[in-house]
């Protein structure tokens, strides 16, 4: 079976700055993986790669066998994305949103309405299909993109940070929804500041100034790491140090203070 | 539906992208009201309260001389604003949902263009609710002429805005922007003063309009009065080179049957401009996409 995800030597710099420093970095089909790194580490540069926004400059990064630069539309119908914040558009309701999903996938017209409640149902928003995106809650929201995600049947489901912003009932309901996706054998890569969540991977990677600087299943780790760890958050300390890792405002958090500041009537 | 695969035309996709901003603007009623506001302020309040003081126009009232200068308007504001809402949608909205997906970014981007230049046709058509209490006779030939011309004008502008906006990191310059493209477009393309002519004559409204056209096809434009437009040679120049004097000019053309400018350079820049900057607008998306590579 294809590997998943095979990253070899990849890098990617910033002027001077490598963000991705010579990583290399495999993923079997059916893995549930999670990408650990203080801020700044390079995951999100790594995850722009896996999602074809962002070439690397040094290195190959293929998705099920399909190469990130030469195949991108390949790689994007294998890849089923779930972003830190909603992708949706708030002015529309649940299933028109999904509607867009499925044209751009290319869904076949006479299947999509099918399609569309199926995905409704399986994220439990059958009920409030018809109300616009910007009435849901952080919950409803991150259901129907993680259903939005699937309609088009990937191959390998990338989370970033999936549970952040949730409530406890709300994470506890996408962990089973994602459960259920690891039990049908989907590969599914996740990063995550949540180490407690990413102790039920099979295999965590840790990555730090653009480095892979240990891999493995978390208990493996963890005792890789001596008497002194008992948990993965002491494994990600040792290896990433104690500082803090603070970064500049991005010009999307820019604009979202601007838009609290009542620059929202510019959407 | 790909109809041209290899230049990445996908119909479905255009369509989808287009319903989406048909759906966003049917449910903004701020757009509206906007739209409806700007008309009563320009055409009612300006046109009727400046118009006591001008008084004709080369035989035209105030009012109907400005007429499709408020269409313009509300065709560069909201084509603009449809555009600049790109910014927001590229950083916290849904395209970059968009830009992980398959579909091809020329149909995305074509898709939010004619959504665009549709909303702008929508706008822009409002003020012609207006025109059974400002006395302008037209037909529904000349209308619809005229809701072509809007399209095209709504499909240049909105190509313009499309430009500025992937160039654009926040939201934080958008009020210098609306404020430094909008209002010297408008106000240099002849919508609130004539480019040549006799303005302030007196009498020529009260003839009988077969007799007016008549006298119009004479060249008289004035009966008692009036003065002789003398334009300083700088504001000629900025309006000779701004493209919306010429699709501005051709709507005044089809709705008032009055031109000031070539009526074949208003046809070239009408029809010619939108499909060039439609294209630079769609690489402008491509060259977006790759500096983020």
């Amino acid at each position: 079976m294809v590997a998943a995800i095979v990253a070899s030597d990849v890098s990617y710099r910033y002027g001077d700055r490598a963000v991705i420093d010579t990583l290399s970095l495999t993923i079997e089909s059916g893995e549930f993986f999670a990408i650990l790194g203080p801020n700044g580490a390079g995951k999100t540069t790594l995850l722009n790669m896996l999602m074809t926004v962002t070439h690397p400059r040094g290195g190959t990064v293929s998705i099920m066998g399909h190469d990130v630069v030469r195949e991108t539309a390949a790689v994007r119908r294998a890849l089923g994305v779930v972003f830190q914040d909603p992708a949706l558009d708030d002015r529309l309701t649940a299933r028109e949103n999904l509607e867009i999903h499925a044209v751009l996938y290319g869904l076949p017209k006479a299947e999509r309405a099918a399609q569309i409640t199926q995905a409704l149902a399986w994220a439990e928003l059958d009920a409030a299909q018809d109300r616009p995106v910007r009435t849901f809650s952080g919950g409803m929201k991150r259901r129907l993109e993680l259903t939005r995600a699937l309609m088009h049947k990937p191959s390998l489901l990338l989370l970033d940070e999936p549970t952040i912003g949730l409530d406890p009932q709300g994470r506890r309901h996408l962990w089973a929804r994602i459960a259920s996706l690891r039990e049908s054998g989907m590969t599914v890569l996740m990063t995550t500041h949540n180490l407690a969540e990413a102790e039920s991977c099979d295999r965590v990677g840790i990555i730090d100034h653009g480095k892979l600087v240990a891999i493995g299943p978390p208990a493996q780790l963890i005792a890789a790491q001596g008497e002194g760890a008992k948990t993965l958050e002491d494994v990600f300390i040792a290896l990433t140090g104690r500082n803090l890792f603070d970064e500049s405002a991005t010009g999307r958090d820019r604009l979202l203070g601007f838009a609290r500041q009542g620059g929202e009537f510019t959407r | 539906m790909t109809i041209m695969p290899r230049l990445g035309l996908d119909a479905s996709v255009i369509a989808i992208m287009w319903k989406r901003e048909m759906l966003r603007y049917v449910r903004d009623r701020s757009q509206i009201f906007g739209a409806v506001s700007r008309t009563v302020l320009w055409l009612v309040i300006l046109g009727f309260g400046l118009g006591a003081a001008l008084r004709e126009i080369e035989g035209y009232s105030y009012a109907q001389y400005i007429l499709p200068g408020v269409i313009t308007l509300n065709v560069l504001f909201s084509a603009l604003q449809c555009a600049i809402a790109l910014v927001w949608d590229r950083e916290v909205g849904l395209l970059r949902s968009v830009i992980v997906s398959p579909a091809p970014m020329l149909s995305v981007t074509l898709g939010k263009l004619f959504g665009g230049a549709s909303i702008a046709t929508i706008q822009g058509a409002i003020p012609l609710l207006f025109i059974p209490f400002l006395g302008v006779s037209t037909s529904p030939l000349s209308i619809l002429m005229a809701l072509v011309v809007m399209f095209f004008m709504g499909v240049a502008i909105t190509a313009f805005g499309i430009i500025i906006a992937s160039r654009l990191k926040t939201f934080e310059g958008f009020g210098a922007i609306s404020n430094g493209i909008i209002q010297p477009l408008y106000f240099l393309s002849g919508s609130i003063f004539p480019l040549r002519g006799v303005i302030g004559g007196v009498g020529f409204l009260d003839v009988p309009a077969p007799l007016r056209d008549e006298l119009r096809r004479l060249g008289i434009f004035a009966i008692g009065g009036g003065w002789v437009v003398q334009l300083p040679l700088f504001i000629q120049v900025l309006v000779y080179i701004n493209p919306v004097s010429y699709q501005l000019d051709l709507l005044r053309y089809v709705l008032l049957d009055f031109e000031q400018l070539p009526l074949a350079a208003d046809l070239a820049v009408t029809f010619g401009l939108a499909p060039v900057l439609a294209i630079l607008a769609a690489a402008s998306v491509e060259r977006m996409l790759r500096r983020r590579r």
